[in-house]
């Protein structure tokens, strides 16, 4: 529709019968734009500030500096085994996992793994600038 | 030609930000009659002073403050440096991040192994499977991959001198409020937020004490209020600091904390990690 109005903009004359296409001409949209639609503004989301989890985040993080060392921060993180106290790019996540809880996986999980370690061990090793 | 000397509206700060009534009580002098209950442990160096601030109680409303305290400079009045808060801070929001996004590449996707049509002569176009991305239900060649954490540690020094830097803060703004303990008369939510208005401490408050058991009554007082909340002094950290108004320590939390924090200016490094044994030490 707009890209309508746009051509004609930038192909216009100067002349009066040039001016009255420079509105779209349809009134219905035909297109895959404009597919939301709704009956008014919708409610801005309420966020609750204080609930419990937000209050209490970040609590326990200084552990190991205020308790003797006894804990370290990366024992309070909730995660997959493979992915506690751990950050890699995604090959070095993968062998993690398959080393830590490859026998615990279903059949087709595993096979899964294995192909996609396998295909970027070839990426990284043997393509692009940096081998 | 008129001159425009008023702040464009992007740096303009509202003026209910500080509430004045807070700010009415000033630091005590050199010279009041109040005791000074508790000294610093740790040796000062000779060029700096102590922090003197007053100490409340809890147990009435409207009582004048017991005595006086003495902070360590060096856990109570460092430089205020913003960048290692903002260091702290987001290392805190972060570092126990584990993003669960993930999708199925086209190997991985249900379906496609065979070839849809001949390579040549149907007038379509070539394709090998119909899960490729460039189908419609297809796989996605680079999209998030499998959960993925942004687990990353910051030096122990920076951590310590990032919960320096914000009690110094939080002291320079007169946030920061000494208690003597934390008794409270009755178990009653109203009292403690009929006190904390009376006393201007602010919306939010943070309570934190050494041991692992609080009385009864404050525990009962804080469990339906949203914003005051009840730590021990192990759990004390930088977002907990900022994102409650008011810090209310005890004594004993001021003793633990100096003690803790002051270690690390005059430590050896470790030669080996935390985990094995050291001989002396804790």
């Amino acid at each position: 529709m707009f890209a309508l109005g746009g051509l004609l903009r930038v192909g216009s004359t100067f002349f009066h019968s040039a001016g009255n296409l420079l509105l779209p001409v349809r009134t219905i949209s035909t297109g895959s734009c404009c597919q939301i639609r709704m009956h008014a503004i919708p409610q801005p989301k309420q966020v609750d500030r204080w609930n419990e989890k937000r209050s209490m985040f970040g609590i326990y993080d200084n552990i190991g500096i205020l308790g003797d060392f006894k804990a370290h921060p990366k024992d309070l993180i909730t995660a997959p085994c493979w992915l506690k106290g751990f950050r890699g790019n995604e090959l070095q996540r993968l062998i993690r996992k398959k080393k830590m809880v490859g026998d615990r996986m279903t059949t087709l999980d595993r096979h899964n793994l294995e192909k996609r370690i396998r295909f970027l061990y070839r990426r990284f090793n043997r393509t692009g600038k940096h081998r | 030609v008129t001159l425009d000397t008023a702040l464009p509206p992007n740096l303009r700060l509202p003026s209910n930000l500080v509430d004045p009534d807070r700010l009415k009580r000033p630091p005590p002098s050199e010279d009041s009659s109040l005791p000074l209950i508790r000294k610093c442990d740790a040796a000062l160096p000779a060029h700096l002073s102590p922090v003197r601030t007053w100490v409340d109680t809890l147990e009435s409303k409207d009582s004048e403050p017991l005595g006086l305290t003495e902070l360590h400079p060096d856990v109570f009045a460092v430089t205020p440096r913003l960048d290692i808060l903002h260091a702290v801070e987001t290392w805190q929001r972060n570092y126990k991040r584990i993003s669960h996004a993930s999708t199925k590449v086209r190997s991985e996707v249900r379906g496609g192994g065979r070839k849809p049509w001949n390579q040549k002569g149907s007038g379509r176009a070539r394709h090998g499977s119909i899960r490729s991305p460039l189908w419609r239900g297809g796989g996605v060649s680079h999209g998030p991959r499998g959960p993925k954490s942004y687990y990353y540690m910051l030096p122990m020094k920076v951590r310590v001198q990032g919960l320096k830097v914000a009690l110094s803060s939080k002291m320079a703004q007169q946030y920061l409020h000494v208690v003597d303990s934390l008794n409270i008369p009755t178990p009653d939510s109203q009292y403690l937020l009929e006190l904390i208005r009376s006393r201007h401490w602010g919306e939010s408050v943070l309570l934190v004490d050494v041991s692992e058991e609080f009385p009864e009554n404050i525990l009962q007082a804080t469990e339906n209020l949203k914003t005051v909340n009840l730590i021990p002094a192990i759990g004390l950290n930088v977002h907990s600091m900022l994102k409650h108004e008011a810090v209310i320590l005890t004594l004993d939390t001021v003793r633990f904390l100096e003690e803790k924090l002051l270690w690390h200016d005059e430590r050896y490094t470790f030669l080996y990690p935390l985990k094995l044994p050291y001989s002396d030490f804790p």
